[in-house]
């Protein structure tokens, strides 16, 4: 299977399964709320793509159901986990904004806009004394951009030369906010370049583009030992949680990535492509709602 | 000389010396903080510490392994933690735990959650080393005692040494537990004196020491206080009062069995503490003896903390502040009397 096609075809799966999620959200079978990733897989997937786990490590934000399948967490145990059954990642007791899987690279996912940035600072200091090779990546979005938590690990990267890539996926909103309103200096690309690391845009919509430049700027991490930062514009395709009706939502259209994929491909091959994506996503989410939900199993106290 | 020969040392010799004996036995071991290593970036002679603790590490382990950072506690402790997840096992340093301030939700939200949020998949072999204590006129931002408030925390072990071979073996025990662990010294203890064993034994976290038998009271304290308790007790033993003192060494988790099997005996409690005096860990210790002890208990539970207020500066004012061995005296007395 061509590059492309493969990046489609991976792409395909999660937007299909946060589909899924958003229908068993709807059926009640989520305990609390959702924030689905639709719209950023294709940066996520092109830049997990040159990452191996578990020399390599990720972490993410509260929207990163899709950034766990990229770096190859198993989908059943993902979807379970984001539904409080018994067979998911943590047994369900850390659930959608938590989802932890480093066998597969993929250190944590986090509930504290931009907390996750300084964890992957020690993922990546581990990765510089074992000097295997390793480095680590952590994404964020722009409404993270403000957090001290960033600014902060940035400066310490460059300090202590960290092998780690900043991914700022720049959906343009920090949940209603916008990040025009938000961010004082709006160059959020600039600012990453002020702290001495290399600093450049990534076009979420141009697949092949993101692929290449993913895979260059990995590999300037691993060579160098030094960090890296990628600005991601990507749609937010969804609420800032699923099921989110706001009027702001209305003034923040934007076009989908996987479309514009699509239309370069062969269309049937496409379609078919979609379609067994669709069903395997299908599968996986079924799987995780046949399972029985997370109870105590003796007391409500022993819950490890 | 036998590895059982004691040596006489100091809080934070011993403290040094076992930073020096893990990172020799443990290559995933580092240290990570503010000037451990001290003048990084400028030639001279490293300063290992504002109090010595991480002295000579630099210089025998390298700086890759004993780790200067920014003023950027957020970033560094959250740096610490992400290192413990895969595969180190770092002690970070924070200056002062009112620096905590800054990082805290590293803390509450991150490393105390990290291994229940995995499921129990991910051990979490996280020290982090602070200072506590007032009594040196450091004022209100670098004097606080927030054992209590971190014992509160789900998740997070804090322990409290008052002793040299404490300080020492609990460091290690620290060290070898799968979830985070806070340690507190008191700062105006690093001078202490005390006997400790040449390899330095881990002590257990979770077990309190018994440190002066007696039969009239039950007296709780770590620290500063715990040394002005001891000096109290003898005035009142003059006297004929026999006060009982425990060292808990370990706040969460407290050993609350030493404290019940101690009352039993007693009937009587005070707890001494520099912490809060509203729900802190004074009123941890009362509330184990009232929920769990009331049956031996003759008196009300009683402590001795602080007012409510920030610490303050002047020498005076700060004196004032801080519970003395005289007022530890009154307060037994006033108890014994009650009866």
């Amino acid at each position: 299977m061509n590059t492309l096609l493969s990046l489609y075809k991976e792409a395909s799966f999660i937007r299909a399964f946060e589909l899924h999620i958003a229908v068993a959200s709807e059926a009640g079978h989520v305990p609390g709320l959702v924030h689905l990733c639709s719209g950023a897989e294709l940066v996520e997937v092109a830049i997990c793509r040159s990452l191996t786990g578990p020399r390599d490590q990720v972490t993410g934000s509260h929207r990163s159901h899709g950034l766990a399948l990229a770096m190859g967490a198993d989908p059943v145990a993902v979807a379970a986990e984001i539904l409080g059954r018994k067979g998911g990642l943590s047994k369900g007791r850390g659930g959608t904004q938590h989802l932890i899987a480093p066998e597969r690279g993929f250190l944590a996912s986090n509930g504290i806009v931009g907390a996750q940035v300084p964890v992957a600072a020690g993922a990546a200091l581990t990765a510089k004394l074992m000097a295997a090779g390793g480095i680590a990546a952590t994404f964020f979005g722009d409404g993270a951009a403000n957090q001290g938590a960033v600014l902060e690990t940035m400066n310490l990267a460059v300090s202590l030369n960290l092998p780690l890539l900043f991914v700022m996926e720049n959906n343009g909103l920090g949940q209603s906010t916008s990040a025009d309103y938000a961010s004082g200096g709006a160059d959020l690309c600039a600012r990453a370049a002020a702290f001495g690391m290399k600093a450049e845009r990534m076009d979420g919509y141009k697949g092949a583009r993101a692929i290449k430049q993913s895979a260059e700027i990995i590999d300037y991490v691993r060579m160098s030992g030094k960090p890296a930062f990628i600005e991601a514009n990507v749609p937010r395709l969804s609420g800032h949680y699923f099921g989110e009706k706001a009027d702001y939502l209305a003034h923040h259209e934007a076009d989908d990535p996987l479309e514009d994929l699509a239309e370069s491909l062969d269309s049937g091959v496409a379609e078919r492509v979609r379609l067994e994506a669709e069903q395997a996503a299908h599968d996986a989410v079924s799987d995780a709602l046949n399972m029985g939900e997370a109870a105590p199993e003796k007391s409500a106290e022993v819950v490890l | 000389m036998s590895e059982k020969t004691p040596l006489q040392m100091t809080i934070a010799q011993a403290l040094n010396r076992a930073h020096h004996q893990i990172l020799e036995a443990e290559p995933r071991a580092i240290v990570i903080g503010e000037d451990i290593v001290g003048g990084a970036g400028l030639d001279g002679k490293e300063l290992g510490g504002v109090f010595g603790v991480t002295a000579g590490l630099a210089s025998r382990f390298g700086t890759s392994r004993v780790i200067d950072t920014p003023i950027s506690e957020t970033a560094f402790v959250g740096m610490g933690l992400g290192a413990a997840m895969t595969g180190l096992k770092p002690i970070v340093e924070v200056m002062f735990c009112d620096f905590i301030g800054v990082c805290f939700d590293q803390i509450l939200n991150q490393a105390a959650k990290a291994r229940y949020l995995s499921g129990g998949r991910i051990d979490v072999p996280l020290v982090i080393r602070t200072t506590m204590g007032a009594g040196d006129g450091s004022a209100a931002m670098h004097s606080q005692s927030l054992h209590g408030l971190l014992a509160s925390v789900p998740g997070l072990s804090v322990v409290c040494a008052s002793t040299p071979s404490d300080a020492a073996g609990l460091l290690k025990s620290a060290l070898a537990a799968p979830d985070p662990v806070i340690m507190l010294d008191h700062k105006g203890l690093y001078g202490m004196i005390g006997d400790v064993e040449a390899d330095l034994p881990a002590v257990p976290i979770g077990r309190g020491r018994l440190v002066l038998k007696g039969s009239d009271i039950t007296l709780v304290a770590i620290g500063e206080m715990l040394v002005r308790a001891t000096k109290a007790a003898a005035q009142l033993a003059e006297r004929g009062v026999s006060v009982e003192i425990i060292d808990p060494r370990s706040i969460q988790p407290l050993d609350t069995d030493m404290i019940l099997t101690s009352l039993e005996k007693t009937k009587r409690l005070l707890v001494v503490d520099e912490g809060p005096s509203y729900g802190g860990f004074a009123d941890r210790v009362i509330a184990v003896a009232a929920c769990d002890g009331y049956s031996a208990l003759s008196a009300a539970p009683q402590k001795l903390t602080p007012p409510h207020t920030p610490v303050p500066y002047g020498r005076l004012l700060e004196a004032a502040w801080l519970p003395s061995s005289e007022a530890i005296v009154s307060k037994i007395d006033e108890m014994m009397y009650e009866e």
